[in-house]
């Protein structure tokens, strides 16, 4: 595994040869990213006979097109009304939709796209180097360390509910007991599900996503013309490309921002199963944490846009770490990736470094390539989609509610499913109405079944011994992280408050 | 059976049914009686898969049925029900599916069924499904990653007399985890079983050291054989000499008696009452079945899912399977108190 | 909400709607707690834990809220949920709407469904205005996903007349 620089420049060479397959794949990739109920990975599974029959480096040059663009697809609706694609773009709309809603979608886009890519390509290039060291951190991570790890990210419902901190807790406690919902994995009793077997499962996050955002959202936008203010629509039918550049410019001046939340996103990605959302979570909190001015997140600030998406684009890299180095993979569409090469009889392992170098270090050179070429998107895309939002709410909400419920479908093709997805939107009605916030809920449905799982795994591994928790080095020094990040922010607060004084 | 079906046949359909099967046989080469039972099936099969698609079980079901289907003239559509070890999937199929010979069940027969002996769900009985049609017979394993300490299963078990042993699981009720239970209780060594749900993240958390060990069925393990080592077998014999070497059979070596635990055994499920309306139905969907066995095709598609051939049975005997649901009822109902973490 | 007359005064706010998710995560938790009586101990822990931190937070605010009606700042009058009271008829038809988008999307299959409730949707909230628009935007938005989920996706959404018709004709 040692760095050649020239294995690295044939590779880049030989990778742009296949722009021709990269191109439409970012196409298609966005496309499925914003849809909710589509991902990169059930795209992936629909086209398998087409990915089977390309040459196996070509095919996994697709996958890993697709995988990449979709990530920053998923980035469109959650900014732009209020409905992430995927959980990986649940904490996107904190800081994006304000930001639409003051008329200012086309530079929340630049902003998310230029996060998105720079972030993304900065950790492809940094996994492409530190592969050696990078892979060892799966090793490092277990029950009890991701249980630490969870925590970062159910931290930030006391962050986004600093306005009524209480109500904000409760939203975000009811959440996690609504992830409580299903069989447990040690004993594999239902519990919680009112006898849906549909249940048993957890809360499917699709449906709970779609209801608590989009089809609430639909409900409440009726009163207004758009989802727009006056203001907000006056400003966005008077943007031009101006806006877009200012976008840009914006989150380029946030570079340093960019780096170390996209490497947030990196590192959680390579511990196999963690996945985008957590990464958004705890790289959105650790940035409010660490701001000069953290009462501004979830009004549309450009920090609170860059980190979730940086963060969520440096997972794409890091997930394939664990498939190529212990040939286990990081996620649901690295696992699809995995089917594919073996399907073609590769098999993944250290052994693959040296025997098939183009194939190991393939992946990230594609993705590589494919963030590059994402750059060239940036800007009309931005520009051109933010229009959606000056659409009237009357074509809108009709819209919203028929398609999410039929996103609602697609995962599991259960009725149950559309079914849930309209009780979260009653839910989520209720809480958008009373002061309650959805993205608080949200966070306790996908981190609830995580947390619940690690937790009950530590303490069958300790059979029974609650201390496990502090049980690891590793472990506590994260402990100690915990803590600092949620005394800092009163800290910070406190010296404010004597600067002011003074 | 075959004998009642042909009485329930009027005559005319007899006549233009025999003449469109001989056509029908000469077209696709097969004896012309094959094609006799015209009647059925009248559409496509529905196949309900109590797992995850793109799992063990849909590649198996696909490769199967991909060649099954020249044989039924029918497609075959899955839907698959994950959740709850299978349950979501079973209380569906027995719940909504027809019981015309048109709805299937594929499932993994060894997992499931000491699941249902374990939970003792409400709407069915485990005796109202029979199977048919076993895919592939994947025996329990306990392995090591590459880098483990151990270098054999007596190793672990003379540690577990020191200290607990954590070994890594797919999930409770499952042949595998009944194995490595049984050998503690026979050897007194004391092991901890973790449920990590499913081969991946079992194989994973062997893999990144936080488990000692692992039990699983042996195929995943096998494929991989760089990165893990086999060190027991709960079968009779070794089904891959050439691919793990080096492994023991538990039962041989420990002086143990435990029937072989198949953790790998993917099969049709149909409701019993659907075998009993039309007996002829299910005849013609085992006699077809069976044949997919022995075309060479089969072995092709086999070949192409990676899992190592000697794993696939060659033909599958009703009688066998009998059996072998006897012997997984029975033990699961001895160590039902580990299984759910009652004791 | 306010009457006229009261304006003088400091404007008492309406929390009641504030107690609904409140109660519905309190009586959820007992639910919860209920169901898991049976199983053994450490897989109760964290479902106790998290339970028992929401009922706390739940009791105070019910004592927050208790302490603002007793010192006559709020009453227990539902309030923003319901506002703009103009809004209520067309909500709930709009829910009905979705409810039987729901229910009928089994028979009538994706397509057929689709263009109905958005037809129906969109006359709702247009008041009846623009029915050409709305009917050529219904009509392609149905087919539109009608060849994106089923044609190009294969999602297997109900299926339908149109889909049936559509599966003889291709």
């Amino acid at each position: 595994m040692e760095f050649d620089p020239a294995l690295f420049v044939e590779l880049f060479t030989r990778t742009f040869q296949f722009w021709w397959v990269i191109v439409p794949a970012i196409f298609l990739g966005l496309v499925v990213g914003a849809i909710p109920g589509f991902s990169a990975a059930n795209t992936i599974i629909i086209l398998l006979p087409l990915t089977l029959a390309m040459e196996p480096e070509i095919g996994l040059v697709f996958m890993v097109a697709l995988y990449a663009s979709s990530r920053m697809g998923a980035g469109i609706p959650a900014i732009l009304v209020n409905i992430p694609g995927t959980a990986g773009a649940a904490a996107t709309p904190l800081d994006g939709y304000p930001m639409t809603k003051q008329g200012r979608g086309q530079q929340a886009l630049a902003i998310s796209f230029v996060s998105s890519v720079f972030g993304g390509l900065l950790t492809t290039v940094l996994t492409l180097l530190a592969m050696p060291w990078l892979s060892q951190v799966a090793f490092y991570l277990h029950s009890v360390e991701m249980i630490v790890v969870m925590l970062f990210g159910i931290s930030l419902i006391a962050s986004i509910a600093a306005r009524d901190t209480l109500k904000g807790l409760i939203a975000g406690f009811f959440g996690l007991m609504l992830g409580y919902i299903g069989a447990d994995v040690v004993y594999e009793t239902p519990r919680g599900t009112f006898g849906f077997l549909e249940l048993y499962d957890r809360v499917p996050l699709i449906p709970a996503l779609v209801g608590l955002f989009a089809v609430s959202e639909a409900f409440a936008v009726i009163e207004g013309e758009s989802i727009l203010s006056k203001r907000g629509r006056e400003a966005m039918q008077k943007a031009g490309w101006a806006e877009t550049f200012e976008g840009v410019r914006l989150a380029l001046s946030k570079w340093w921002h960019i780096i170390w939340t996209s490497i947030i996103g990196l590192v959680i990605g390579v511990v196999p199963g963690a996945g985008a959302a957590i990464a958004a979570f705890v790289a959105y909190q650790q940035s409010r944490t660490y701001s000069k001015t953290p009462e501004l997140y979830g009004t549309g600030h450009v920090e609170g846009l860059v980190a979730p998406e940086s963060a969520n684009n440096g997972v794409t890299s890091g997930t394939l770490v664990p498939l190529l180095v212990i040939g286990i993979p990081g996620g649901a569409t690295a696992a699809i990736m995995l089917v594919v090469l073996q399907y073609h009889g590769v098999t993944m392992g250290p052994d693959l470094f040296m025997d098939n170098p183009e194939l190991a270090y393939g992946p990230f050179a594609a993705m590589a390539v494919t963030y590059f070429l994402m750059i060239f998107t940036i800007a009309p895309l931005a520009r051109y989609m933010s229009r959606i939002t000056v659409v009237s709410t009357t074509y809108m909400s009709p819209i919203i509610i028929s398609f999410t419920l039929v996103g609602a479908f697609v995962p599991r093709q259960y009725m149950f499913d559309m079914y849930l997805a309209l009780a979260f939107g009653v839910i989520g009605y209720v809480a958008r109405k009373t002061g309650y916030h959805t993205a608080a809920i949200l966070i306790g449905v996908i981190l609830g079944p995580l947390l619940e799982t690690y937790f009950l795994r530590a303490l069958k591994i300790s059979e029974g011994d609650i201390m496990v928790i502090f049980s690891s080095n590793l472990g506590n020094i994260l402990w100690v992280g915990l803590a600092l990040s949620l005394l800092l922010p009163y800290l910070f607060q406190l010296r404010r408050a004597k600067q002011e004084a003074a | 059976m075959f004998d009642d079906y042909f009485d329930e046949l009027d005559r005319r359909r007899f006549l233009t049914g025999s003449a469109a099967a001989v056509g029908a046989g000469l077209l696709a080469g097969l004896p012309a009686t094959n094609a006799f039972a015209a009647g059925f099936p009248s559409r496509n099969m529905k196949v309900y898969v109590p797992t995850r698609e793109g799992g063990g079980a849909d590649r198996n079901l696909r490769a199967f049925t991909s060649i099954w289907k020249k044989y039924l003239k029918v497609n075959f559509e899955p839907s698959f029900y994950p959740g709850a070890a299978g349950r979501v999937g079973y209380e569906k199929y027995m719940g909504i599916a027809s019981d015309d010979g048109h709805d299937l069940l594929f499932g993994n027969m060894g997992p499931e069924v000491l699941n249902w002996v374990v939970k003792k769900p409400t709407g069915f009985n485990v005796s109202d499904l029979i199977y048919f049609g076993q895919m592939d017979r994947d025996p329990g394993i306990v392995f090591v990653g590459r880098k483990s300490k151990f270098k054999s299963l007596k190793e672990i078990v003379e540690e577990g007399k020191k200290r607990t042993i954590k070994v890594g699981v797919s999930r409770l009720a499952h042949p595998a985890t009944l194995g490595i239970l049984a050998l503690g209780r026979h050897t007194g060594a004391k092991f901890n079983v973790v449920p990590l749900s499913g081969g991946k993240r079992t194989r994973a958390g062997v893999a990144t050291g936080e488990m000692d060990c692992g039990a699983l069925p042996s195929g995943g393990i096998a494929r991989r054989g760089k990165n893990f080592r086999i060190l027991g077998i709960f079968d009779d014999s070794n089904p891959m000499p050439d691919l793990v070497k080096g492994a023991v059979l538990v039962n041989k070596e420990f002086g143990m008696n435990l029937p072989p635990l198949i953790a790998g055994a993917r099969a049709f499920g149909i409701k019993k009452a659907a075998i009993d309306k039309h007996p002829a139905n299910f005849k013609i969907l085992t006699d077809t079945s069976n044949k997919v066995f022995g075309d060479p095709d089969y072995q092709k598609v086999l070949k192409k899912t990676k899992v190592p051939m000697e794993l696939f049975t060659k033909s599958s005997s009703q009688a066998e399977i009998a059996k072998y649901v006897a012997n997984i009822t029975k033990i699961g109902e001895q160590y039902k108190d580990l299984l759910t973490g009652k004791s | 909400m306010t009457d006229e007359n009261e304006t003088d005064k400091p404007e008492k706010k309406s929390v009641g709607g504030e107690l609904i998710l409140p109660a519905a995560a309190f009586l959820f938790t007992l639910y919860y707690f209920y169901t898991i009586l049976d199983v053994p101990r450490i897989a109760q822990v964290s479902a106790f834990f998290v339970g028992t931190i929401l009922i706390v937070l739940v009791t105070i605010l019910g004592v927050r809220i208790a302490k603002q009606v007793k010192a006559g700042e709020a009453d227990l009058r539902l309030g923003r949920i319901l506002e703009p009271k103009s809004y209520i008829p067309k909500r709930l038809a709009l829910l009905g709407l979705t409810v039987g988008f729901i229910f009928f999307v089994d028979w009538l299959g994706f397509t057929l469904t689709v263009f109905a409730f958005l037809t129906l949707a969109m006359l709702l909230l247009s008041e009846g205005r623009r029915k050409v628009l709305i009917l050529c935007l219904s009509t392609v938005l149905a087919f539109g996903g009608y060849l994106l989920f089923i044609v190009a996706f294969k999602t297997r959404f109900p299926q339908g007349p149109f889909e049936k018709l559509m599966e003889g004709l291709i």
